[in-house]
């Protein structure tokens, strides 16, 4: 056996060596080959090219629905609309994705509805605005459910101290001065919630990522998951999430209207 | 007592020849009581009729004993840790405990009840009974004697007697009245606010420098023992932050660190100012701020409600409890609603690590009025 063996494994390790070294070759020229492909300068050009692309349909779209209020040179519009200099992408995101840009009419202030501009429409201002009013607070790159912190608890704590004085303790939302309000939080998307804390819409302070880290974004995101969109009606009805207001005054009637109508109808058996 | 006609009592061998029933009759009579109608629900028994009437009583037992057990069960093997929504199955199942606790402890109790409820009215005969009414007070011999018996038990006891026991009795129930009174006296005696140094006057907060020792702006993190210190770059403009005292020497102490966070009279509104905003600042009060950085009490001075909706264009805090309102463009003046002083303003600067510090406590009273305050 030893004898036979022999041979062919001599053969065999010559193979070997044969295969290795074409594979070698093999992954040298494939590896030259996509680092030529990453720096390859055609590759930059056509990536700009892309880039000038959005910005050009960016430009297109900003002349059609957002010049009457910003202004030419996105310097705002006096009585009408803000400057946009400097607002970055997340701004541009949040209030186009919400539908609240383009706006309807001006009053107290812009409503959520449904977007009147498609992703890539937003896509493509969002690139037209950074690139003539420069870099501002920028759209987290990961969306979705990637946006919800693992640890809604502290996003709670934090959601208390920092949102629940104008959105309510559970998202419901509440009243401002002078007809405007701090909006309900059901439907509204990760991204949304992340680029509205970012920017600071309307009458929203901003919150800076030094000041609430992107963790704790995530958490406070995570947090507002868990308990709108109807996640919080242990009872089937959150009665308004006002608490114990509307759901003691319920509890109030509902119990005693039954009281009386069983006292009542045990009286008229009796 | 109840009137006219005395009974008749029967005598010793009467009474032990008596039924029952004749004696219930007896005693009836005896308190005035009259039996008009008497009426057995089923005279005759296992009837058909009586049978269902049984069974429909005994289920409303059944289902009370049935849902006791539902409740013990949830109580002890229903899943009722919280359990986030993302987890779906779970969490509805979480969310389905209290109900089903409630739910079945009321079904019991409820079974209860009605069972209860029915047998009286299925099986307890009809009788229709007429007692004479009472009136008048009692007879003059019974007031008279009544009167006598109390009064010869207190003589009889020999009180009146005894000056020491009298005497000591009075002093101890006396001393005791005194303990009780001196609770709710002792504040109108003493004045608790006369050493108004302390950070605990009403006149000061627990932004008061103490030994000299820094007081730092601290954020709260949703983690009560995590220090986290404000920068100036921290908050960006139009943006604002609910920031709390720090002390180096709380960094270590548990306690301190998470008081510190939940004092009444601490948390403050750092606000950044967007750039070219116009400020009206308050006189004797112009070098309070730290650039765009201004720091207000958030504690309302109408009430002391938390003064936290801030809206960033227009410059307005408001109070949720009475719809005050506040100009943080002009000093946190008052705007609309009940409060009528300015929010306090805490003097702020940057020291040479780069940190935002407290250069003093607040130089009035945070919070609503009270009785020593003049303005």
């Amino acid at each position: 056996m030893t004898t036979t063996t022999k041979r062919p494994r001599g053969a065999r390790t010559k193979l070997r060596r044969r295969v290795a070294g074409l594979l070698a070759l093999g992954f040298g020229l494939l590896s030259a080959g996509m680092l030529f492909a990453a720096f390859a300068p055609q590759a930059q050009t056509a990536q700009a090219q892309q880039q000038d692309a959005l910005v050009r349909q960016g430009e297109q779209i900003y002349l059609n629905t957002c010049l009457s209020c910003h202004g030419s040179s996105l310097e705002g519009v006096e009585g009408r609309g803000p400057s946009l200099v400097g607002v970055g992408d997340a701004a541009v995101y949040f209030q186009t994705s919400s539908g609240r840009m383009p706006m309807a009419r001006q009053e107290a202030q812009a409503i959520r509805k449904p977007a009147k501009l498609s992703p890539e429409q937003v896509n493509a201002l969002m690139a037209y605005i950074t690139a003539n009013g420069g870099e501002g607070p920028k759209k987290p790159s990961e969306s979705g459910e990637a946006l919800r912190g693992d640890n809604p608890a502290r996003g709670g704590e934090l959601f208390r101290l920092n949102c629940a004085s104008c959105h309510n303790f559970t998202g419901r939302g509440g009243a401002l001065s002078s007809g405007k309000f701090a909006p309900a939080l059901d439907g509204v998307s990760e991204e949304q919630i992340y680029t509205a804390m970012l920017s600071g819409p309307q009458n929203m302070p901003k919150f800076g990522e030094r000041q609430l880290t992107p963790e704790e974004k995530k958490d406070i995101i995570a947090y507002v998951k868990s308990v709108t969109d109807g996640k919080n009606n242990s009872g089937g009805n959150a009665l308004g999430g006002f608490g114990p207001v509307s759901e003691g005054l319920i509890a109030f009637i509902v119990g005693i209207a039954a009281l009386i109508g069983v006292t009542l109808w045990i009286g008229a058996k009796a | 007592m109840s009137g006219d006609k005395p009974v008749e009592l029967p005598s010793e061998a009467e009474l032990a020849e008596m039924s029952r029933d004749e004696l219930v009759r007896l005693g009836t009579k005896m308190d005035g009581v009259e039996l008009v109608h008497y009426e057995e629900k089923f005279p005759v028994a296992g009837t058909r009729a009586e049978r269902r009437a049984q069974r429909s009583v005994a289920a409303w037992f059944l289902v009370s004993a049935l849902s006791g057990i539902a409740f013990l069960g949830v109580f002890l093997f229903w899943p009722w840790e919280y359990e986030s929504p993302s987890n779906e199955t779970a969490h509805f199942l979480h969310n389905l405990y209290n109900p089903l606790i409630g739910l079945f402890l009321g079904l019991s109790v409820f079974g209860l009840g009605i069972g209860a409820l029915l047998y009286t009215k299925k099986f307890l005969p009809d009788e229709l009974a007429v007692q004479q009414r009472h009136d008048g007070p009692s007879t003059q011999v019974d007031r008279a004697t009544l009167v006598a018996e109390l009064a010869d038990a207190g003589d009889r006891s020999g009180i009146a007697r005894r000056s020491l026991i009298k005497r000591t009795a009075g002093l101890g129930a006396g001393v005791l009245g005194l303990g009780v009174a001196a609770v709710p006296l002792g504040a109108l005696v003493k004045n608790p606010h006369s050493d108004s140094e302390t950070k605990n006057s009403l006149w000061h907060t627990g932004w008061k420098a103490e030994k000299g020792e820094k007081v730092y702006l601290r954020r709260h993190t949703g983690n009560f023992h995590e220090v986290s210190l404000v920068r100036p770059e921290d908050v960006e403009p139009g943006g604002f932050e609910t920031v709390f005292p720090f002390r180096e020497s709380e960094r270590d102490d548990e306690h301190a660190l998470v008081a510190a966070l939940k004092r009444a009279d601490a948390p403050v509104m750092l606000i950044r100012m967007r750039p070219n905003q116009a400020i009206t600042k308050r006189a004797g009060q112009e070098d309070f701020n730290y650039g765009d950085l201004y720091a207000y009490s958030k504690i309302c001075t109408h009430l002391g409600c938390p003064t936290s909706l801030f809206e960033q264009q227009t410059g307005l805090l408001l109070c949720p409890c009475h719809q005050s309102q506040f100009d943080v463009f002009e000093y946190a003046k008052p705007r609309f609603g009940p409060a009528t002083r300015p929010l306090p303003q805490l003097p702020i600067t940057v020291d040479e690590d780069g940190y935002l510090v407290a250069r003093s406590d607040f130089i009035e009273a945070v919070g609503p009025a009270f009785w020593e305050r003049k303005s």
